[in-house]
């Protein structure tokens, strides 16, 4: 079952996204902030990282950079999930190593089209190099 | 016992009355002081008892209202499924909890009902929004507008914008003219985001301003709405007598690029209003109306500085090419330092041989001062305006 990690300050997003995840079987663990998220990432390695921008004591721009940053989860699977609309930023987030943006508010089946699809990616990468081994 | 009260209140009336003037004043002035304190203080105890009744009920209410939300909207078998959604049924037995009739609760249903909205769209938006229908809270929304208390009125348009609920004009249009500059502006908004067809026709009837701030919003709003129909807006520019809605249409024109709008913006040119007239160059401008450039030229020594530094940011933005001269001339021969510095932009902007050839000349045959203002003028990275 995929590891999701999801990273946002509201509340009510945090729990509709647990939801709907979790009714299409993944494995959903929650962060409020960008330290609560750095300690989860400091302990687990998960598939894939949903996280928002704007968040307290360590923006989502941050939680971007420091896990393409790790060794660890360098190939973890990262969706931006944000209001913020302006292309500087969007441009920046994919800089930094976001696989995905969407913008709120978001279609639920497109999110989970978009976190499938990552997911196979990353299956197919990790077949590939372990044949090449 | 009423007549003990009486005679204690008598008598101290009477020994009031003996005292001295400053003194009596000072007595009044002190029983004012303490009754506003105690008045003050009572309304602070209220408010945060009322908020803490609220936060408990809150505490208490939530999981099961998101409970619902998750049950009947999120987790909903039917999504997803291709069903449409307006044929998706929500269960009656969980709908009809009897604490969901209360209006406090109902306000908690609805607030929780615009946060999920804020965060979803798609099926699931329009599934949260069928759910706001199915329990009848629109009719607790229309309820609220129905009021007298403004802040009621706006808060009933922010429920209804959000949950996308059209509103009839008769209801709506009479508040965008209202003169509560805040329910007047949430009203003008509420109307752009719900009225697909004719999101401007309260322009027709409003005579109180837009203000500055409202502008923003506005504009917005309106270049972030989907399916908006974007009227011409050159029809408010000659026949409003609203100097703020002309204001505003000058904007949009720039910003649509509505260039069958230009002939109207020149009319504008003979207004008296310097300000307006400044606006009104600058739209020009940003049109890139060749058309204009004559005229421009033709007034630029009859008006305020604030015009001709438009004018000569419009020639710039236009770059025909044909009054090369003219902004060489003002650049050389004006006294005025901004004048010169737009002058020197707009010569530069043009970017064709000649302009460069002048750009030459000013930096090989003129004062220092001139070559500076030349070489700040050519630096990309100084953004001067």
């Amino acid at each position: 079952m995929p590891n999701i990690l999801v990273v946002d300050d509201d509340d009510i997003m945090l729990k509709a996204i647990k939801n709907i995840l979790n009714k299409d079987g993944f494995n959903v663990v929650t962060a409020s902030d960008g330290k609560e998220a750095f300690e989860l990432l400091e302990h687990t390695v998960y598939d894939i990282v949903i996280t928002d921008l704007m968040l307290p004591h360590a923006n989502g721009l941050e939680v971007v950079g420091k896990l393409r940053h790790n060794d660890a989860n360098r190939n973890v699977g990262i969706i931006v999930v944000s209001s913020v609309g302006n292309e500087e930023t969007i441009t920046e987030a994919f800089r930094l190593g976001a696989d995905d943006y969407l913008k709120k508010p978001i279609m639920a089946g497109e999110l989970l089209m978009r976190i499938r699809k990552l997911i196979a990616n990353k299956n197919s990468k990790t077949q590939f190099y372990t044949k090449k081994k | 016992m009423w007549n003990d009260l009486a005679n204690l209140l008598f008598l101290a009336y009477e020994q009031f009355s003996l005292l001295p003037l400053f003194i009596e004043i000072a007595l009044v002035l002190i029983f004012v002081a303490v009754m506003a304190t105690l008045i003050a203080y009572g309304s602070i105890l209220f408010r945060r008892y009322n908020s803490s009744v609220y936060q408990r009920r809150l505490a208490h209410l939530s999981p099961i209202i998101e409970d619902l939300i998750t049950e009947q909207v999120l987790l909903n078998e039917n999504l997803g499924k291709d069903i449409p959604v307006e044929e998706i049924e929500f269960d009656q037995h969980a709908l009809s909890n009897k604490a969901f009739r209360k209006p406090a609760v109902r306000q908690i249903i609805i607030d929780t009902l615009i946060r999920y909205r804020k965060n979803f769209r798609g099926e699931v938006g329009e599934l949260l929004r069928k759910l706001y229908i199915d329990m009848n809270l629109v009719e607790d929304s229309f309820s609220k507008l129905r009021t007298f208390k403004w802040e009621t009125k706006i808060k009933a348009l922010v429920e209804l914008t959000n949950m996308d609920i059209p509103i009839s004009d008769s209801m709506l249009l009479p508040l965008t003219n209202s003169q509560n500059p805040s329910l007047r502006a949430a009203s003008r908004n509420a109307y752009i985001q719900l009225s697909k067809n004719e999101p401007f026709k309260f322009f027709d009837i409003a005579t109180e301003p837009i203000l500055p701030w409202d502008q923003m919003e506005m504009f917005k709003i309106i270049t972030t709405t989907k399916d908006i129909t974007i009227p011409n807006f050159s029809r408010w520019v000659s026949y409003s007598n609203n100097k703020s809605i002309v204001s505003f249409c000058l904007r949009l024109i720039a910003h649509y690029d509505q260039r069958t709008a230009i002939p109207s913006v020149i009319d504008l040119l003979q207004t008296k209003d310097h300000q307006f007239r400044a606006q009104a160059i600058n739209c020009l401008g940003q049109l890139s109306a060749e058309i204009a450039e004559e005229k421009l030229v033709t007034i630029y020594t009859s008006q305020p500085l604030n015009c001709q530094i438009e004018i000569l940011k419009a020639i710039g933005k236009i770059s025909s090419g044909k009054h090369l001269e003219f902004l060489k001339n003002e650049f050389l021969y004006s006294s005025s330092f901004d004048i010169q510095m737009n002058a020197a932009r707009a010569i530069i902007r043009h970017n064709s041989q000649q302009s460069r050839y002048i750009i030459t000349d000013i930096l090989e045959n003129t004062n220092e001062e001139n070559q500076t203002i030349v070489k700040h003028c050519q630096n990309p990275l100084i953004k001067y305006q």
